[in-house]
């Protein structure tokens, strides 16, 4: 899923004030970098607040 | 990976549980993604956090981001680790609530279950315990937990709406949701969403 269908599904199941930080190369290095890099996969922290 | 899994949801489950039970018993294997102390310095993990941590706590961390860097948790909170594997988070979690407050992990997975728990009555932890349960149904009453933690678990759920109804079920009002997960900048075609594989890695 995308950074925005993720925000998005977080503000859809009751949820405001979303912050997301910056991409982490989550599969750098490691066996499975070649599939990330075919999807442009990377980690994300999400935090929001429960309205 | 998408919002609706076009794999069957037990199916990607029983996948998902066996990926993780291997990491529980061979921490040590190479898999397609990293883990143990590697990892956390790899997803920039408090180093005082980490270190004094036991190799049984961390070995078998294998999440995606770190979902203590946009904010530390307060002390005398009440958190819940949803998909707590091995337990490193629902560890690093407990060192920034204290002894006041209180970490609740939630696992489907027996061999993590297992591992966590005795990791926790290793180090003297009474203020963690794990519990078996899914992301979909947690085992948490409402509105119980001041901020909800999990690392690289909702992307594996098959119905991530549930997920976060759930979380919001167990979060107090103006509670807290703190997690860290993939997404993807490119489009992942339907063929490669069938792959069962995909989802568990």
């Amino acid at each position: 899923m995308p950074r925005a269908g993720w925000q998005k599904m977080i503000e859809d199941s009751g949820f405001t004030d979303v912050v997301i930080g910056a991409a982490v190369d989550t599969f750098g290095g490691a066996e499975g970098e070649d599939k990330a890099r075919a999807y442009e996969v990377y980690g994300y922290a999400f935090m929001a607040r429960r309205s | 990976m998408a919002d609706q899994t076009p794999v069957d949801p037990e199916a990607l489950r029983e996948q998902v549980r066996d990926k993780y039970r291997a990491v529980a018993v061979a921490p040590g294997a190479t898999y397609h993604f990293h883990t143990g102390r590697r990892l956390a310095a790899h997803l920039a993990y408090d180093p005082e956090l980490v270190d004094p941590l036991p190799d049984r706590a961390v070995e078998s961390f294998a999440g995606v981001g770190n979902p203590f860097s946009l904010g530390r948790l307060a002390l005398g909170a009440r958190v819940v680790d949803v998909g707590s594997g091995a337990g490193f988070d629902s560890f690093v979690a407990a060192q920034q609530v204290g002894p006041e407050g209180r970490v609740v992990g939630v696992d489907m997975t027996a061999e993590m279950l297992k591992k966590s728990t005795e990791t926790a009555e290793t180090m003297g932890l009474d203020h963690v315990e794990f519990r078996e349960g899914l992301a979909e149904d947690l085992p948490i009453e409402d509105g119980w937990a001041d901020v909800v933690i999990s690392n690289g678990v909702i992307n594996l759920c098959a119905d991530k709406r549930a997920v976060f109804a759930e979380i919001h079920r167990v979060l107090r009002p103006d509670g807290r949701l703190q997690f860290a997960d993939i997404a993807n900048g490119r489009p992942v075609p339907p063929e490669a969403l069938r792959d069962i594989d995909l989802w568990t890695g």
